[in-house]
């Protein structure tokens, strides 16, 4: 009797611990910031949401190596993209501007170290990274345009900005046009 | 030793167990009955003995294994079928523990030198969607980059920076 109790529960402590081992969280990542926490925007009402991950991002390196080695470098070494864009049509942009003020003071108070920090009459642009040592571990961006739209951006995992910003001014335009399409609407 | 007309004390020890069976012809039953009535000694041994016939009807029924049953069917029909070699055999819980054992080293192993389980392997078509969605994401940076870097240059073209 004694028996078929130990058995399945060894059974069940050693497939727990070796799950819990293997799968580590996004959210563990230092680099990672929680969209819920900060709560910037409803998420109905995102022009285009993101949220690329793991495995998936590990297959958009491999599948772009040959193409566009720049581009796949910089992302074999992340853990995770997220990307929240909200049309500020129709909007008390007043309201939005005092939401990312407090998420720049939660970001600060966590540990992140602004590197840009634009506060105009129509705009503003915060680039936040978070350093462990000499390495990089994530890079927060929020963006607010008048009459247009706001956004946020979470990169979790190594990274490089000089090269990250290279990468991204090379893809600027064009690729802002065509994404959004691309880009899911939450659901 | 008590001695009574119809039995003596040895006469229904000896026929006790059959008594209580109910196996012996109606006539003995009767004068065993008899004894037990006025004797005692054979009154305590009947309790004895049915305790103990109570004790053996509570205990499982033997399972006798089919070969052991095919074997006497066999050797009823004049065929001596000899044993063979006695198989080697675990113990149930032992063998169960065994089993629990492999199955956690093959699930352990999966787990620490396969690629992590994903319930749905992604597309080429959910790939290519994803690199879109990276490269905007990364487009997204560089214009708020190149945005703040012109306002900063800005500034700085309307008012210089004096040493």
């Amino acid at each position: 009797m004694r028996t078929r109790i130990i058995v399945p529960l060894v059974l069940m402590l050693f497939l727990g611990g070796s799950a819990g081992w293997a799968q580590q969280r996004l959210s563990d990542q230092p680099g990672y910031v929680s969209v819920e926490q900060l709560d910037l925007f409803p998420r109905e009402d995102l022009s285009v949401e993101i949220n690329l991950e793991g495995a998936l991002l590990r297959m958009v390196a491999a599948a772009t190596r040959g193409e566009d080695p720049g581009f796949a470098q910089v992302i074999s070494n992340l853990k995770g993209i997220q990307v929240q864009v909200f049309p500020l049509t129709g909007v008390e942009e007043g309201a939005v501007r005092t939401k990312i003020g407090r998420a720049v003071r939660l970001l600060e108070d966590r540990g992140w170290k602004a590197t840009v920090r634009v506060r105009e009459k129509d705009e503003e642009s915060y680039i936040y990274l978070k350093e462990s040592g000499d390495q990089i571990l994530g890079l927060t961006v929020l963006a607010f345009t008048a009459g247009e739209e706001a956004a946020l951006i979470n990169i979790v995992g190594k990274l490089d900005p000089a090269q990250l910003e290279r990468l991204g001014q090379s893809l600027d335009i064009p690729q802002l046009k065509r994404v959004p399409a691309g880009g899911r609407k939450p659901e | 030793m008590t001695r009574f007309e119809e039995l003596r004390c040895e006469e229904v020890l000896d026929v006790l167990e059959p008594w209580l069976d109910g196996d012996l012809p109606p006539d003995e039953e009767a004068r065993v009955r008899v004894h037990l009535d006025s004797c005692p000694s054979c009154t305590a041994e009947l309790a004895l003995a049915r305790a103990i016939q109570s004790e053996l009807r509570s205990l499982p029924l033997p399972d006798c294994p089919p070969e052991v049953l095919e074997r006497v069917r066999r050797a009823r029909g004049g065929e001596v079928i000899p044993f063979g070699q006695p198989e080697r055999r675990t113990s149930r819980p032992f063998r169960a523990a065994l089993a629990a054992a492999m199955l956690a080293a093959a699930v352990g192993a999966s787990v620490f030198f396969l690629p992590p389980f994903r319930n749905e392997e992604p597309d080429s078509e959910e790939v290519a969607r994803a690199a879109e969605e990276a490269r905007y994401a990364l487009a997204y940076i560089g214009q708020v980059s190149r945005r703040a870097g012109l306002t900063l240059r800005d500034h700085l073209e309307a008012e210089p920076v004096r040493p």
